[in-house]
């Protein structure tokens, strides 16, 4: 018998609800309901689902807090859901741990992908604990060679400087994911740059000429206006 | 409310300081004015008409009634030591001065009185003219969410109502207008998200300097899922272009006229995006090969078909007159401008700019 991947949904709504479970039951998903966030977390804590996707507005609590529990002793997959559609909430759950963030209202397609990349991305990082900095990582025409410190694209050495490589390292450790612009200034820059976007936009619009044919039309890094940048899926 | 004694609370210094400064300033100008009339004439009568014009001011381009009293006692004590018998010494002596110093503060403190009703009345004008907007825009909301809201229940409902009756194509076509449908809604709703975007808590936009091509590239996906059969082709300086901006609004703004080029153009098979940088401002440039814009409609386009819906145009379909005019104040809180003409051979060609230098 095949194993199936559990997804824990938990939101009030009831069609939403419905909707969900039943794309994911087509695409082949065990899934399990909550409809509040005391029931979510003792779901969790009991099952630990493979997946949670999580609605932020619950009756009896945030579900900020939710997440915030859980990333206390877990780091399964949690994609958020909701209807807040500013950029800060975005980067706030992003912050706090979410895996994505997907915002009301959004495709099957859509969501079925997402799905997709935060499970394989957990798989992953089980994998090699390290998070997966040595080897190489390709996506399309774009190889990053994490020993040698070399990125290729169409098999050109795109020739990025220290800094720019260790910026797109981390954009391909973390593929499919939205890092957000003061995650990615910490770990380049360190704490003391936060809130220095111009330096980061400088160094995105650089890596993008070297690996981008036209940067205004991207094909391996993405921009997620006024949250992040995200790295095309891995092949 | 909280908002408004806030904003009073972090302006107060400022505004102190500039009041104080405007009643000084026309005191001052007052005090010599009536030195230099001194050697002209022999009379001191002009002084306290002059000094009860320089209240008047006063209390007209202050806030408030302190200023004009302060200003109304500093002149009529100033008046007593400067320019009446003795010179530079106080006599509470004269005759009727009492009355002239009822006179003063009387002045102050009515002119004070009514330029504050003014003011009031000017700040109550705005909010009814805030509200008569927002008015307007539900009412051309509800009918861009009414059609399409039509269509989906009756598309659902049919279906639901007919399952075994309707052929699968059938279905399957009914099911098709749903989510197209679903989608107007959506972009309807993100439209008047940026609007409470603008006017939101602090009615002013939060900007950041922010990549061109990020924010170009962003809207060109976004548009591209939606209308792949469209070409779309980007031209800009080779140099990277940091502009202050609300990113999101601004790639809002790119997508709905993007899409208002393929809705209302009809024919448009290509969309160019046109870049250029000058003067303390980037151009930013739609234009595409559609059929162009009625000429009717281009003197008001912005004002949003919300006002005037003359013309078969606006009431059959959707209006853009909603995503249009919400471009338009994003791009005016932003302090640029915008401006649609039609193109010589065919299509239109939509532009607006941004300034490069941020603001404080």
């Amino acid at each position: 018998m095949e194993i199936k991947d559990r997804i824990l949904i938990v939101e009030d709504d009831k069609s939403i609800r419905n909707f969900i479970r039943a794309i994911l039951e087509a695409n082949n998903y065990d899934v399990m309901i909550a409809n509040t966030g005391t029931e979510a977390y003792s779901l969790i804590t009991s099952q630990c689902p493979d997946l949670v996707i999580l609605d932020l507005g619950l009756p009896d609590m945030d579900g900020v807090k939710i997440l915030k529990q859980v990333r206390e002793w877990s780091g399964m997959p949690i994609i958020v859901v909701s209807a807040r559609t500013h950029e800060k909430d975005k980067v706030e759950a992003l912050d706090l741990g979410a895996d994505d963030y997907i915002t009301k209202p959004f495709g099957t397609s859509e969501l079925l992908a997402r799905i997709r990349t935060a499970i394989r991305h957990s798989r992953t990082t089980y994998l090699s604990p390290e998070g997966g900095l040595t080897g190489t990582f390709s996506a399309g025409g774009l190889v990053i060679d994490y020993d040698k410190h070399r990125v290729y694209v169409d098999g050109n050495d795109a020739n990025l400087t220290q800094n720019e490589f260790k910026l797109v390292g981390l954009l391909g450790k973390y593929a499919g994911k939205v890092l957000t612009y003061d995650f990615l200034i910490k770990e380049i820059w360190g704490p003391n740059m936060e809130n220095n976007n111009r330096i980061l936009r400088v160094n995105m619009a650089n890596i993008r000429r070297k690996l981008e044919k036209n940067p205004t039309q991207p094909k391996y890094i993405f921009t997620e206006m006024g949250v992040g940048y995200r790295m095309l899926d891995p092949d | 409310m909280q908002q408004l004694q806030k904003r009073a609370g972090r302006k107060f210094l400022p505004e102190i300081i500039k009041n104080c400064g405007i009643t000084v300033a026309i005191l001052g100008a007052a005090t010599v004015f009536c030195f230099f009339l001194q050697n002209f004439s022999p009379t001191d009568t002009h002084v306290p008409l002059l000094f009860v014009l320089a209240v008047l001011f006063i209390s007209r381009y202050t806030d408030g009634y302190l200023y004009g009293i302060i200003a109304s006692m500093i002149a009529v004590v100033g008046v007593n030591f400067v320019f009446t018998y003795p010179y530079f010494a106080f006599n509470f002596t004269i005759t009727g001065y009492p009355l002239t110093f009822l006179a003063m503060l009387a002045v102050a403190v009515i002119v004070s009185t009514l330029t504050t009703q003014i003011k009031q009345q000017e700040q109550v004008r705005l909010e009814v003219e805030k509200e008569k907007m927002r008015g307007n825009l539900l009412r051309a909301v509800s009918h861009d969410i009414r059609t399409p809201l039509t269509s989906i229940l009756g598309s659902a409902t049919g279906i639901l109502e007919n399952y075994d009756a309707l052929a699968k194509e059938e279905k399957l076509e009914l099911t098709q207008d749903i989510v197209e449908e679903a989608q107007w809604l959506i972009r309807v709703v993100e439209n008047l998200l940026s609007v409470t975007r603008i006017n939101g808590d602090s009615a002013r936009i939060k900007t950041c300097e922010e990549a061109v091509e990020e924010v170009i590239g962003g809207a060109v996906i976004k548009f591209k899922k939606r209308f792949p059969q469209v070409n779309v082709e980007v031209e800009m300086p080779r140099d990277v272009l940091l502009v202050p901006m609300d990113g999101v609004l601004i790639e809002q703004v790119l997508v709905n006229l993007m899409e208002n080029s393929v809705l209302h153009g009809k024919t448009t098979k290509e969309i160019k995006i046109t870049v250029s940088q000058a003067e303390g401002r980037v151009l930013f440039a739609v234009e595409d090969d559609g059929q162009g814009i009625k000429e009717s409609i281009l003197p008001v386009m912005f004002e949003g078909g919300l006002q005037s819906r003359e013309g078969e145009e606006y009431d059959s379909k959707r209006n853009m007159g909603i995503g249009l005019s919400v471009c338009m104040s994003i791009v005016k809180a932003h302090k640029g401008n915008m401006k649609a003409e039609n193109l010589d051979g065919h299509g239109a060609r939509v532009a607006f700019w941004l300034p490069t230098e941020g603001e404080e």
